[in-house]
């Protein structure tokens, strides 16, 4: 299974939230005999994907120049469970940020197939800037790749900066992703 | 028929089980994981939430030993505090003690969980856990959960390493 | 203007929120480290649930000083030296160091730290009636 935990983003206002859409399908992996007979979405995948929203929420606001890592789920508290066809909202805030870290609160919502909207999951997570320490590289991902994937969740569609105007990648993922596509174009 | 197996399963064995009160098991970490290549391209480890998971699985066993697989189904109601230390990288294992803390109501469980890799600690956390049958929460037919409880007894007996605990 | 109760109660909220405790565990002479079982982790998780709580700025350093107690100038031996206490004192005077003093191995310092001493510092910080 690949660790994508969220398809796409809907919403992304740089340093107050962010907003993305789960599509739950019957194809992915953990489904298989997890709960047989009536599939169930593993409540620690919705995690991740509260992990991953408010993790490129919190990156995002650092302008990607600090590692990010989750350091802490306080709280998290399931109100009913998903499963396959359910589309999942979710819906991070930036509460806290420092040098240290950041803390982001997040909640879940069903809002499809059915019409409407149902309340799922609500989480706080804590994150942690991690700074540069042996044993560890400088960077998880190579920035060319790590913009690559940004887009691809379609981020930079609807990323705006606070006074609503859309906002680019940093310069320093765009020199990656220029030297990159040099080496394609020679 | 073979039952299939359990792709998303955070267990290999289970090394210590008593009954109502606590579980020991292991997760190791082989490095050929495919979600390893997004977690993360230059640092392969663990995912927190697959820490978590691994402890959560471990109180599954338990709670299902403990009502001898009566109520098959069990979920994550809460987490609470759930902290990470040391990275699991790959070729390590994680091994996962849980200890039941209550049972606040009938069909809920509060324990506590601890992982280390290598003795040093990964991550801790309380759980809430809802045990219950399809039948009664999910109204699926009652069949459904015979198959639930063999397809999962059939997983017990492959990763249940712990000694056969005396019944009084 | 806030009371002494008020920020009690709020203190004691966020110390429930951040180390999953119960509210009857939160007593004034709790110690975070040595009673609620706080960790550095969870130091900052303190820390910004006051800030939102009391809507004020908390530098870390002043109620968690690991940058003094990790510093060679004012610990040997494991001990904190004369000079460490006085930044100490300086840095934390919401907090009673007296019991510290008379032993101050760097290890115990952990356990000094009560929720009474983190209600007096956000009272210096919010400004407090009654």
């Amino acid at each position: 299974m690949r660790w994508y935990w969220i398809d796409r983003f809907t919403e992304f206002v740089s340093g107050s939230h962010a907003v993305a859409v789960k599509n739950i399908s019957l194809v992915e992996e953990q489904m298989e005999n997890y709960v047989p007979g009536h599939p169930l979405m593993p409540g620690s995948l919705n995690i991740e994907g509260f992990a991953q929203t408010g993790g490129l929420l919190v990156g995002e606001h650092g302008g990607f120049t600090k590692r990010v890592v989750l350091a802490k789920v306080s709280k998290a508290v399931f109100h009913r469970y998903a499963r396959p066809g359910d589309v999942l909202r979710y819906t991070c805030k930036l509460e806290e940020f420092n040098d240290n870290g950041a803390n982001v609160n997040c909640v879940s919502h069903i809002v499809g197939p059915e019409p409407g909207e149902t309340l799922h999951l609500e989480a706080e997570l804590m994150f942690g800037h991690v700074p540069p320490q042996p044993g560890m590289p400088d960077e998880m991902f190579e920035s060319q790749d790590f913009l690559a994937m940004i887009r691809i969740m379609g981020m930079y569609d609807v990323l705006v900066d606070a006074d609503g105007n859309p906002k680019p990648p940093p310069q320093h993922l765009l020199d990656a992703e220029r030297d990159r596509l040099a080496e394609y174009v020679r | 028929m073979i039952p299939p197996e359990m792709p998303f399963s955070l267990i290999d064995k289970i090394t210590e089980l008593l009954p109502g009160q606590e579980v020991t098991a292991e997760k190791t970490l082989r490095g050929d994981e495919q979600y390893l290549k997004d977690h993360f391209p230059n640092f392969p480890c663990m995912p927190g939430v697959l820490m978590l998971e691994a402890m959560f699985q471990a109180s599954c066993w338990l709670l299902r030993q403990t009502d001898e697989f009566k109520r098959p189904i069990v979920m994550l109601k809460e987490a609470r505090n759930v902290k990470y230390g040391n990275f699991v990288a790959p070729g390590q294992t994680l091994v996962v003690n849980v200890q039941v803390k209550g049972q606040p109501d009938d069909n809920l469980w509060k324990v506590k969980g601890q992982g280390t890799v290598n003795g040093k600690p990964a991550v801790s956390g309380i759980l809430l856990l809802e045990q219950f049958r399809l039948e009664e929460k999910l109204h699926t037919p009652a069949a459904m959960d015979h198959v639930c409880r063999r397809n999962y007894l059939h997983e017990f007996d492959r990763i249940n390493q712990s000694a056969a605990v005396e019944t009084a | 203007m806030t009371t002494r109760e008020e920020v009690y109660e709020k203190v004691q909220a966020a110390l429930v929120d951040a180390l999953g405790v119960d509210d009857d565990e939160v007593t004034p002479d709790a110690t975070l480290v040595g009673d609620l079982v706080a960790e550095s982790i969870d130091f900052l998780d303190i820390v910004f649930r006051l800030e939102k709580s009391f809507d004020i700025n908390i530098d870390r350093a002043e109620m968690f000083p690991e940058d003094i107690l990790t510093n060679a100038e004012y610990v040997q031996d494991g001990k904190v030296t004369p000079a460490g206490i006085e930044e100490l004192k300086k840095r934390m005077p919401f907090a009673d160091l007296t019991k510290f003093e008379e032993d101050p191995v760097v290890q115990n310092f952990g356990n000094l730290l009560t929720v009474s001493d983190m209600c007096r510092y956000v009272e210096s910080k919010v400004g407090v009636a009654g």
